[in-house]
């Protein structure tokens, strides 16, 4: 049995390209509000280019790949998970299995920012890594890693968001009050979320790498 | 698994592969073509989520214009602000401030 | 004009006031008509407060010493009136009052698309608001509400932290606002309700709401980086550590330049509706009016270095700017030639509204053709940062925005509330208000090419006499808006009934009770007329 339509719909159909098109307006704001980070990064990049590269290769390429595909297969679930043929039980499992490689992936992201902080990379007054050199060249590394906590930080929030949608979504479907749109809204957010790291991972794990 | 499944998991397949292929280029020394190639997969990728996860393509052009905008303000904001900075000549301070030359020194609340 | 009689016959329905009449009916609404009354109670309350640190202000420059308060008590009441008045009033007051309450009878919908959202959004509203007041109030913050590094970041010891907290969380109260506006009109339309039969309210609203969307973010993310700036001291607007202080400006021009046209646009758009209804005629122009909104809202977007000619910005990305700030006058010049059209051979009722209406014309021209004198390079060398801009900004946001948004609480108050206020009452504060915002504002204009800075609180001499004038329009001003303040809350008690469609307006909204029942309409209206049909 599913929810029934809002009163102030004239339609399920309307109630639900409402909710879509909500959610995709929605992801539009969460593309700005990157945006001024995305930015930032272009300033260090184009001010610090050495800098930068010195920067990204603090970063662990092994974690940070693996992580991608962790955040990569999730999607994959959440698409699946959405197939309009999908029963509620199936989409509950998919919805799980997502939210579990989300967790990984934060676990992952813990793991590599303990690494961090222990190296000192961490960019307030104790930022110190090993390959420092001249002044210019150490604020630039630090700048760019403002840029890497900021922004994964962010992304990471946004994660855990997408992880616990993914539950409440999971469960009202196991309870059949779940909306047939509500598992294609918790994975068009999951999917953004994706697409965000997507550019990301090369952004700050892949410059100047060889 | 039917067909709409099975296309999912070779999007799937094909998003690991540019994954593998990105990472694997960035340990070439191809110089500014690594950035150049690295975004260009990240677009590729970001487009195959968008078209067959998000289904943007199958959608209301509602949705399309939606993500749209929100590109295009996004181009608006990088292409203007950085046509100051591919502009602006910079000369460098003959004097430093107590600030500049110890930045730490002065606690903020 | 509907009688009294008339409408207690066909009111089946109670009325969204009648319906229920608990503290948390109202506290835990749904009703996009009580949240647009509980937004009115707050942003009014916001404006009085906005306007106390206004009159301290005037009242400091009466005379040319620093005498009344200290040069960083002063720094703390224009930070505290422009924060308040930006962000707590201006942004969210017809938006999220007038439109609110009116946009889903415009359309002939029963609410808006996300009725707890909008809910949602007045909390987050009131926990900006106290967040912000909180650290305007307690200590005070002396950046300007401009926020401009390395100070914001760097230097200053006020409670900057907690402000940008606070505004953050006034910027997601407004892109919910925006969000659920955009969803509404896209697909909550009444049957026959086409693009082009919408009223340019909603037109206004609409392509508010698509700026409220995209450039808040922006917003909300520069100021976190101005948190983190200062927490962490990272450097990234600090030019010793690598950092860049107009890449602060850069990233927070981008979203305050449009969002001066989320402050104008919606102006705009009850300027259109009160203007064809005094003038019996309908607007002239309706097409290239909704394009022009459209066209405001894209190209103010692209002209926000105008407010960093002489910042340090390339001078070369400046001229870029200048030329695109001079573009986007062109489509806000047609609307002023249309209204002016609409004039033209009409019927005209000098009613309040009207009298705000046409106050906005007039105003908002002078403002606009100001806004071209800065938007000149070369003149802009030696106009900015004096009381020229002051002068300028004042135009369209008083002169402008907040005569519209009281000339559509005159004009919407016997459909809100079933009462009319007192006409002759609200004549003469409207012409109280143009007289004192004109003897208050005008002068400024003078003082600024005559050299005076702004955000100063003493000055040479010389300057005195356009100073008092200033502030002797000032407290002409504040009279002019207690005035309303009064009768409005009078008329609540003791105001004749005006029936459903006292004006004789056109609109969807009109044809249903005032004030309306909660679900709007008793059964959903189909839509086959062109939008101000008004004949003669």
């Amino acid at each position: 049995m599913e929810a029934p339509v809002a009163a102030h719909f004239a339609s399920r159909a309307q109630q639900a390209l409402a909710a879509t098109f909500g959610m995709w307006v929605f992801l539009a704001t969460e593309a700005l509000l990157f945006g001024p980070l995305f930015f930032g990064y272009l300033y260090v990049r184009t001010h610090f280019p050495e800098a930068a590269g010195a920067a990204s290769r603090h970063t662990d390429l092994v974690l940070g790949t693996l992580n991608t595909a962790t955040l990569i297969s999730a999607s994959l679930c959440m698409a699946l998970a959405a197939q309009p043929q999908r029963r509620a039980r199936s989409a509950a499992w998919l919805l799980w299995a997502s939210a579990a490689l989300g967790l990984a992936f934060l676990a992952i992201k813990g793991l590599e920012y303990r690494h961090e902080f222990a190296a000192q990379l961490f960019p307030d007054r104790g930022f110190a890594p090993a390959d420092a050199g001249a002044p210019a060249h150490a604020h630039g590394m630090q700048l760019f890693f403002v840029l890497y906590f900021a922004m994964t930080a962010l992304h990471a929030l946004h994660l855990a968001v997408g992880v616990a949608a993914c539950l409440v979504v999971a469960r009202a479907l196991r309870r059949g009050r779940a909306r047939a749109e509500q598992v294609e809204l918790a994975g068009l957010y999951w999917h953004f979320v994706d697409v965000l790291w997507i550019f990301l991972y090369p952004l700050l794990y892949l410059v100047e790498r060889a | 698994m039917n067909r709409q499944d099975k296309s999912l998991v070779l999007v799937w397949v094909a998003l690991l592969l540019l994954l593998a292929a990105s990472a694997g280029s960035a340990l070439l020394r191809l110089g500014a073509w690594n950035s150049v190639l690295n975004l260009a997969v990240a677009a590729v990728k970001a487009a195959l989520v968008l078209l067959f996860f998000m289904r943007l393509r199958a959608s209301h052009k509602l949705l399309r214009l939606a993500a749209l905008s929100a590109f295009a303000t996004l181009a608006v904001l990088f292409g203007l602000a950085s046509s100051d900075y591919a502009t602006r000549t910079v000369y460098p301070a003959p004097l430093q401030t107590p600030r500049q030359l110890a930045p730490h020194a002065l606690p903020l609340q | 004009m509907t009688s009294a009689p008339e409408t207690a016959e066909r009111a089946q329905a109670p009325s969204y006031l009648a319906e229920d009449f608990t503290l948390w009916s109202w506290l835990g609404t749904h009703d996009h008509k009580r949240i647009a009354v509980l937004y009115m109670l707050s942003i009014t309350l916001f404006f009085f407060i906005g306007g106390l640190a206004a009159a301290l202000i005037r009242l400091e420059l009466a005379t040319p010493q620093g005498d009344l308060v200290t040069a960083e008590t002063y720094n703390k009441l224009f930070t505290a009136h422009g924060v308040i008045m930006v962000w707590l009033f201006l942004i969210p007051s017809i938006p999220a009052v007038l439109g609110n309450f009116l946009m889903p009878m415009m359309i002939g919908a029963r609410d808006l698309a996300f009725p707890r959202l909008n809910l949602a959004s007045w909390y987050v509203y009131l926990a900006g608001g106290a967040l912000t007041l909180g650290a305007l109030l307690a200590g005070g913050v002396d950046t300007g509400w401009t926020f401009y590094t390395p100070f914001s970041s760097m230097f200053s010891n006020s409670n900057v932290v907690l402000a940008l907290l606070g505004i953050l969380v006034l910027g997601f109260s407004s892109i919910l606002t925006g969000l659920n506006f955009i969803v509404t009109v896209h697909t909550m339309r009444a049957p026959g309700m086409t693009w082009f039969r919408l009223p340019l309210f909603v037109w206004a609203n609409y392509a508010t709401a698509i700026i409220l969307v995209l450039a808040t973010p922006v917003l909300a993310m520069t100021l976190v980086l101005v948190g983190i700036e200062r927490v962490f001291q990272v450097g990234i607007f600090d030019p010793a550590l690598g950092g860049d202080p107009l890449l602060f400006q850069h990233l927070f021009w981008f979203y305050s330049h449009p969002a001066v046209y989320i402050m104008v646009l919606p102006a705009m758009g009850v300027v259109s509706e009160i203007i064809p209804c005094f003038a019996r005629r309908p607007v002239f122009g309706y097409r290239f009016m909704a394009y022009a909104i459209l066209g405001i809202a894209v190209i103010g977007f692209l002209v926000w270095g105008h407010h960093m000619f002489v910042s340090g910005q390339s001078v070369y990305a400046g001229m870029v700017f200048s030329l695109l700030s001079f573009l986007v006058a062109i489509p806000s010049a047609v609307k002023v030639f249309n209204w002016t059209a609409t004039l033209y051979k009409g019927s005209i009722t000098f009613s309040a509204p009207m009298l705000y209406a046409l106050g906005f014309v007039g105003l908002f021209t002078i403002g606009g053709l100001t806004g071209l004198f800065l938007a000149a390079l070369a003149l802009d060398v030696h106009l900015s940062d004096t009381y020229f801009v002051v002068a300028h900004f004042h135009y369209i946001m008083v002169g402008g925005s907040v005569m519209a948004y009281l000339g559509a609480i005159h004009f919407w108050w016997p459909k809100m509330t079933g009462r009319m206020y007192p006409e002759s009452w609200g004549r003469a504060a409207a012409a109280i208000i143009f007289f004192g915002f004109n003897l208050t504002f005008f002068p400024q204009f003078l003082l600024g090419y005559q050299g005076m800075p702004r955000r100063y609180h003493s000055y040479p001499s010389e300057f005195q006499v356009l100073h008092l004038l200033s502030s002797a329009g000032a407290v002409v001003l504040a009279l002019g808006y207690l005035l309303p303040l009064a009768y409005f809350g009078w008329s609540l008690l003791y105001g004749r009934r005006g029936g459903d469609n006292p004006w004789r307006a056109t609109g969807l909204e009109w044809q249903t009770a005032s004030p309306p029942p909660t679900d709007n309409f008793a059964q959903a209206p189909v839509v086959t007329q062109e939008p101000y049909a008004y004949r003669q």
